[in-house]
């Protein structure tokens, strides 16, 4: 070869590799950790709203705090976020970032959005950080709020508050019924016996004025008697289970009871039916929300666990606020240690108890006696409210599976149940016939 | 040759419309992207697709980047297997994260890499090898395949944005430059096929021509073998002749000379022992002259008088020898010029004369001899006539066989009688074209 063209060669070599390093940088984003791009600031993606659908004024209180103390501990980082963003537009607004390549590096993860998120690959896999961080104790939290976390077993996210399912009493009308509140153990039985007992026509008209439970459906039934409904995969269906069966031949026997009237929502506020399962965050907004105290102030109530099934437990789901780290983020240390601060300081986390509606993800904080102190300051009766049932309901909750379109198969599940429970004929068969179409459509 | 021509623009052909559909590919992409973000749905394309997408600027920079290193990569010369086999990979490796990239929508590139390595294909042995290989990597790159490993999100998530009409037609016009691909791809493999076959053909012409070129040669050497075994045989038998013409020629006619001279000699030598001695002195000469003939035969194997002098005076001293030796009465007349004969001719004119007398005298016993010569239109004639006593059943002797052979080599030919004496004629065509040469 001559060495003209030797030389061209090489220098064609060379220019191939640096035009394919050069993309390599690029695709991976390792361009942005060159000097030149090189900042440290965090930004987090929040929504202004209160996550409970209760507005409140302390929006950005926690976060602000949580700040506050990670820029004590990490001075030269700082923290941005885009104020503003309410929690209906939040999902879209993050969705447009991720699509942009301009995500904020932490950000909250509403519920229906996290299956999508993980499972596409946007949010980053945290499992090698907390190995690595010996300070962090997943000990620490709720192990069902963990886990609410995990996406076929990844740990993706961090719980930031939760809420867990409570059955709302209403006690004014047991007292007038002469029957004691059940206890934190209950189980279905009771649960009808007293529903039985209490849905009657008080005023004489020939109409059913006072009703057992109002809001209880196929799926609180489902959870308290053990029943998983899919596999963790989102590719099969139990509904043909036989513990199904128990609970749909319950709610049933429990719709046949206000012989064909349905009570609503309304009715509980009025004061006419004494059960409904209600969220903890839904609990704490009556008392402080002005409208709602007027609403209740006609009864008293207390709340308890939901009764449990002859083949489960006094157990419910778990609503949860989680933070996760964008999979792309380039400052991976610091918002690790943002995120353990939103997480894991106690200091951060008794605050949700001031400031928003939710349970803190921590034992230690939820069960301390400064929360029961926040809590009564938050006029949140102390007669009805246990911690340890609190704590119990958080700790024992139910993990639902978490899978793409987990959703549309919960809704599948639903219009069977409204369709087996309508129908006269054979719920064993009609539940096979189900089960059978909503394997299909997990396909 | 032209195909090579036509080949090389199909595939800088293919590298454009390749380079021209990635991008087009990869700009739908990404403004798409702008377009969802932009119309505030992007969380219903993130729910579409399985793999979080490539933002947008980076798909054209990015692809159109890794297209620039395919091209150089393409561009570079492989010698042997083992670097084609090398470059080979690279570009399959290039390939396949430019078809990722924009959504393993379009994967016609891999042809490319078939149509550029087809170019090696004359001098690699392995082609048949690396056929296989690419090809099966272009069967595998497939979305519908791929996307069970590679979440990607498919092309039609992208187009999803633009409205019915919109996408049918972006999507149409990508089928479009993907066909074009292939038939531009087909075009190229045809040339070279083309190409091959034309180079075959030209091979085989050669080689059908090598053989029948080879076959005559291989005739033509049997041929001139023979012939040459032939004239061996022929020379060899000319030669003898001739020897044994110049043993004939020279020897007997000084022998026949001087026997005749001393039976004369002993006639003469009581009546006139002066004339006896006169007789003797001329025998003398012929025998010298003879000697001097052998020695020279032996030598060149050619008359000497005639090497001497030109055929007339050879021709005229033989006479005078003659006439001296043999006291016969020799005539001569010559009424053509001698002047215009090859070498072959003279010598047989030369020797035809000199045999003859020896002839006359020794045979025919005669005592006049005439020696006529001339020219009839384009015929020597010699005719010798003696008074000698003839022969009535004529003998054919050595002598005049041998001049009856030498004169058919020329193509003449010779008649004699034996009646009144003894004639001979011979005839002598006179070359076709040999003019009498003017006289110097």
């Amino acid at each position: 070869m001559e060495p003209k063209r030797d030389k061209k060669v090489i220098a064609m070599c060379i220019l191939c590799v640096a035009l394919l390093a050069g993309m390599w940088l690029i695709y991976t984003d390792l361009y942005q950790r060159l000097p030149f791009f090189q900042d440290r600031t965090i930004t987090i993606g929040v929504f202004s709203d209160s996550y409970w659908e209760v507005p409140n004024g302390y929006s950005y209180q926690i976060l602000e705090d949580a700040i506050q103390v990670f820029r004590e501990s990490h001075p030269g980082v700082e923290v941005e976020y885009v104020s503003g963003i309410m929690k209906e537009d939040y999902s879209e607004w993050l969705a447009e970032q991720l699509l942009a390549g301009r995500a904020p590096d932490l950000f909250f993860v509403l519920s229906d959005d996290f299956n999508d998120l993980a499972e596409i690959g946007a949010l980053k896999d945290l499992t090698l950080l907390i190995e690595k961080d010996k300070g962090f104790q997943k000990e620490e939290f709720y192990s069902s709020a963990y886990e609410y976390g995990q996406y076929h077993g990844v740990q993706y996210s961090l719980p930031y508050e939760c809420a867990p399912k409570l059955m709302f009493v209403n006690k004014s009308i047991l007292d007038r019924e002469g029957l004691e509140i059940p206890d934190e153990n209950w189980d279905w039985d009771q649960f009808y016996e007293i529903c039985q007992k209490v849905t009657r026509d008080t005023d004489g008209n020939g109409i059913i004025d006072q009703f057992g439970v109002v809001g209880y459906t196929w799926e609180e039934a489902f959870e308290s008697n053990g029943i998983k409904l899919f596999d963790q995969q989102g590719k099969e269906c139990y509904l043909s289970d036989a513990k199904a069966e128990a609970s749909l031949v319950f709610v049933e026997k429990l719709q046949e009871l206000n012989n064909g009237y349905n009570a609503t929502a309304r009715d509980f506020d009025l004061g006419n039916v004494v059960f409904q399962p209600m969220s903890f965050s839904e609990y704490r907004a009556y008392k402080p929300y002005p409208l709602s105290i007027k609403k209740y102030s006609s009864f008293e109530w207390g709340c308890i666990p939901m009764p449990s099934g002859p083949k489960g437990d006094n157990i419910s789901t778990l609503e949860t606020l989680r933070i996760a780290m964008n999979g792309d983020t380039r400052h991976t240390a610091d918002a690790w240690e943002l995120m353990k601060i939103l997480t894991c300081d106690e200091r951060i986390q008794s605050e949700i108890f001031t400031y928003s509606e939710g349970v803190s993800v921590l034992k230690e904080v939820t069960e301390s006696d400064k929360t029961l102190q926040q809590l009564i300051e938050s006029s949140v009766d102390s007669r009805s409210l246990n911690l340890e049932i609190l704590s119990g309901a958080v700790e024992n909750a139910v993990v639902a599976p978490r899978f793409r379109n987990y959703d549309e198969a919960m809704a599948e599940v639903d219009k069977a149940v409204n369709d087996i429970l309508e129908g006269k004929s054979n719920i064993r068969m009609e539940q096979i016939i189900w089960n059978r179409k909503i394997n299909k459509f997990l396909e | 040759m032209d195909e090579s021509r036509y080949s090389g623009y199909t595939l800088v052909v293919m590298k454009n419309l390749n380079l021209f559909t990635i991008l087009y590919i990869a700009v739908i992409m990404s403004s798409s992207l702008s377009g969802y973000i932009q119309e505030n749905s992007a969380l219903a394309f993130l729910a579409k697709v399985d793999q979080m997408p490539m933002v947008g600027w980076k798909v054209p920079v990015v692809s159109m980047g890794l297209y620039i290193a395919f091209l150089l990569v393409l561009y570079l010369q492989s010698e042997s297997n083992l670097s084609l086999f090398l470059k080979v990979c690279l570009e399959l490796a290039i390939s396949f994260y430019i078809s990722y990239v924009i959504g393993f929508s379009y994967t016609g590139i891999v042809l490319l890499i078939l149509a550029d390595t087809m170019r090696y294909f004359p001098k690699s042995r392995a082609r048949l090898l690396f056929m296989v290989f690419i090809s099966i990597f272009y069967l595998l790159i497939d979305y519908n395949l791929l996307s069970a490993y590679y979440g990607v999100a498919p092309l039609e998530a992208y187009l999803g944005y633009y409205q019915t009409e919109i996408s049918s037609v972006l999507l149409g016009l990508k089928n479009v430059l993907n066909s074009l691909n292939m038939l531009v791809f087909l075009v190229y493999i045809i040339l070279l096929v083309r190409m091959q076959f034309s180079e075959k053909e030209r091979v085989l012409a050669l080689n059908e021509q090598l053989n029948a070129t080879n076959e005559e040669l291989r005739c033509a050497n049997m041929q001139l073998e023979e012939y040459a075994k032939e004239s061996e045989k022929a020379a060899e038998a000319r030669e003898r002749n001739r020897l044994a013409r110049e043993i004939h020629d020279t020897l007997g006619h000084a022998l026949t000379g001087i026997i005749t001279g001393i039976e004369a000699c002993t006639t003469l030598m009581d009546v006139a022992p002066e004339a006896t001695k006169e007789q003797l002195k001329a025998i003398a000469e012929v025998a010298r002259q003879g000697v001097i003939d052998v020695r020279r035969s032996v030598k060149a194997l050619r008359p000497d008088a005639l090497e001497k002098f030109n055929l007339e005076k050879a021709l005229a001293q033989a006479i005078q020898e003659m006439k001296r030796a043999t006291n016969a009465e020799i005539s001569y007349q010559c009424s053509a010029k001698l002047n215009c004969f090859d070498e072959d001719e003279e010598n047989i004119i030369y020797r035809i004369v000199q045999e003859c007398i020896t002839n006359s005298i020794r045979h025919g016993k005669a005592s006049k001899i005439q020696i006529q010569i001339g020219r009839e239109f384009e015929i020597l004639k010699i005719c010798i006539k003696d008074n000698g006593i003839g022969c009535s059943n004529v003998h054919k002797g050595f002598g005049l066989h041998h001049m009856e052979e030498r004169l058919d080599l020329l193509g003449g030919s010779l008649s004699y009688h034996g009646e009144d004496g003894f004639a001979v004629e011979a005839q002598l065509p006179i070359r076709w074209g040999t003019e009498e040469k003017k006289h110097d």
